[in-house]
């Protein structure tokens, strides 16, 4: 590998870690809060970035700018989805909250490919191929973007649950249940809140996907399965952790992808159990035993 | 049946006493069953006997997910691992070392026994959702591998067998294979229930801690009810890679089986004999019909997510809970459940 190859792949790595980062955030606050392991975030990430696809291609919006649309109609979605369905079932057993997930994915990916195709579709905005070069690295413009706005978004994210009523009340929920109820917190609505805050951050990373991947219905399982890797490497509940992990797993995407192309996922999934037998506690040092 | 048993501290399985008179009966309906199912080729060929034939491959691989997911409690949702392997195991050594069919069966089986105890190994030490995707990337690595290492599985051209002899008696074959394997399951299950194995799972899931303390070698009792729900899955590989004479990673590997699997075992009821096969009954029967009368094409994946999404809300500790009357089939029972788990 030549040292040009190796530049470009850093860069490449780091880029791609903003919006997996992005992804994989949304998944941990559901995930630590929650409890559950929602295998529908990465058909979320899918609906998010078709909105920008459709918004694009047929009123000609911007696809930064359609962001915050994708956001608030996923923030929607995700509160019925969380308040009128899996509150029902959400102190069940794992297994069922876990089948319950896996089923909306099945669901909205199966419609997804009824309605609109499995073809690959790409948003081409004028300046999607635009980029700069540093030396001969080169450094396109729409993922340049896509990472500083992931970063942003995180950012918000941290301030929000820090400083605002719902973050607090949100947090607290996650700490001691029993706790947060007696301060009035009403715990329904928090779970919803909470839900539909994953499912926005999900619609976001999905419009920034859109803009420099290509996109089909079936994009969010591999999503999903790489937010899990990322909250296992970075350790859960924590927004640094998460980003670190992130940063991690797209160094490994990115390298694996250069050297053995066809066995990509394979690798970072055989890193992940290595990692869970090695250390059962975590790269963070958390405890994965309940 | 001795008295003993009655007074055994651990509720051992809903099917336990087979000897008393609600029990009694449904033994009857069973074998009544099974009888209808013996001579069911006699009168049916074609669409049906296909459908029965994976009805039954799933039936065994239910069966095989109830050990380790059922009455273990652990959340294994990669045991289609475990079938694609058992179809290449049989596949490859029918093609490549030109064995039988019998020899290389139990070529894929030992192969899945293999992955199943140097994998359960270190992942049975992880719980809850650790475990559950651990197993998921493991299933998906398994299959990427064999549909990329071209020298050795074929790749995605994937491995074509040698057709049955006689071909014309090729559906019927396959599909008593299918039963005699279920029936197989089904007596393991009653007979292992009743030894001290069985009662090591339910003491697993109970309480893991207090089974250690117990006495209780918790570890090889994980890492065997996980190796045995790869023999099942393993055997159902094998028949179904003869049965197709053609096995492809994409298939085999499709996690839409370990869904499958789950969903009949948890409809069904987890944690009993009959549960896993009753509920791949009734869920494959009720999609085929679906499919067969209602002009729905393509939404058969929405189908089967509705109806996930229908059995987890209402019924999770599946129909024996109704079947063995513990509890009566009403609307109020089934709203109990939704009482009990919602916030």
């Amino acid at each position: 590998m030549s040292s040009l190859e190796l530049t470009q792949g850093v860069v490449n790595a780091l880029l791609l870690s903003g919006t997996l980062a992005l992804v994989a955030i949304g998944f941990s606050i559901v995930w630590g809060i929650l409890n559950i392991i929602n295998l529908a975030h990465g058909a979320f990430v899918m609906l998010g970035a078709y909105t920008t696809y459709w918004l694009f291609t047929l009123y000609g919006v911007d696809p930064f700018l359609s962001i915050p649309i994708s956001m608030i109609i996923l923030f929607i979605v995700g509160y019925l989805v969380q308040r009128y369905l899996i509150n029902f079932a959400i102190r069940a057993p794992l297994l069922v909250t876990f089948l319950l997930t896996f089923a909306l994915e099945i669901i909205i990916m199966n419609l997804a490919v009824v309605f609109w195709k499995g073809d690959l579709r790409s948003v081409t905005p004028s300046y999607s191929g635009a980029g700069f070069t540093l030396g001969q690295v080169q450094v396109p413009y729409v993922r340049l973007a896509a990472f500083i706005l992931s970063l942003i978004l995180t950012g918000l994210l941290h301030v929000f649950m820090t400083y605002t009523k719902m973050g607090n009340a949100i947090r607290a929920t996650g700490m001691d249940i029993d706790a947060a109820k007696l301060q009035g917190v009403k715990i329904g609505h928090t779970y919803a809140i909470t839900f539909a805050l994953g499912t926005a951050l999900a619609a976001a990373a999905g419009s920034l996907i859109s803009i420099s991947f290509p996109i089909d219905p079936t994009m969010g399982g591999a999503y999903t399965l790489r937010a899990f890797v990322i909250c296992v490497l970075g350790g859960l509940g924590s927004i640094p952790g998460v980003m670190m992990g992130a940063l991690l797993y797209a160094f490994i995407e990115v390298f694996s992808g250069i050297w053995a192309p066809s066995l990509k996922d394979a690798i970072a999934l055989f890193v992940l159990v290595l990692v869970l037998i090695v250390r059962p506690t975590g790269i963070a040092g958390k405890a994965f035993y309940h | 049946m001795s008295a003993d048993d009655k007074k055994s501290p651990i509720r051992l399985t809903r099917f336990d006493g087979l000897f008393r008179d609600r029990q009694r009966t449904m033994l009857g309906l069973l074998i009544g069953f099974f009888v209808f199912l013996f001579i069911f080729p006699l009168f049916a060929s074609g669409f049906w006997l296909n459908t029965l034939t994976l009805l039954l491959l799933l039936a065994a691989m239910a069966q095989g997910w109830n050990y380790i997911g059922g009455y273990t409690g652990y959340a294994a949702f990669g045991n289609v691992a475990f079938f694609g392997i058992g179809a290449y195991g049989t596949a490859l050594s029918m093609t490549k070392l030109h064995w039988p069919f019998f020899p290389s069966m139990l070529v894929g089986v030992l192969a899945a026994i293999v992955f199943a105890v140097g994998f359960g190994l270190p992942l049975l030490r992880l719980k809850g959702h650790y475990f559950a995707i651990a197993t998921v990337a493991l299933a998906t690595a398994v299959g990427e591998v064999a549909d990329s290492w071209t020298n050795f599985t074929g790749g995605s051209a994937g491995v074509t067998l040698p057709f049955f002899h006689p071909i014309q008696l090729s559906g019927q074959y396959f599909y008593y294979l299918s039963l005699l394997l279920v029936i197989g399951g089904i007596l393991l299950t009653w007979y292992l229930m009743k030894r001290k194995l069985g009662y090591s799972w339910v003491a697993v899931r109970e309480d893991e801690d207090a089974a250690n303390m117990m006495g209780i070698n918790t570890t090889w009792s994980k890492v065997i009810a996980f190796a045995l729900s790869a023999v099942l899955a393993a055997f159902a590989g094998g028949i179904y890679a003869y049965w197709k004479t053609f096995v492809l990673a994409e298939e085999v590997f499709k996690i839409d089986y370990t869904l499958q699997m789950i969903l009949a075992t948890v409809l069904g009821g987890p944690g009993t004999v009959i549960g896993p096969f009753l509920g791949a009954f009734i869920y494959y029967i009720l999609i085929t019909l679906l499919v067969f009368f209602l002009p729905i094409g393509q939404l058969h994946a929405t189908i089967l997510g509705v109806i996930i999404i229908l059995v987890m809300i209402f019924t999770p500790k599946g129909i024996m809970d109704f079947l063995s009357g513990k509890k009566k089939l009403t609307w109020h029972a089934l709203l109990e459940n939704v009482r009990t788990y919602r916030v």
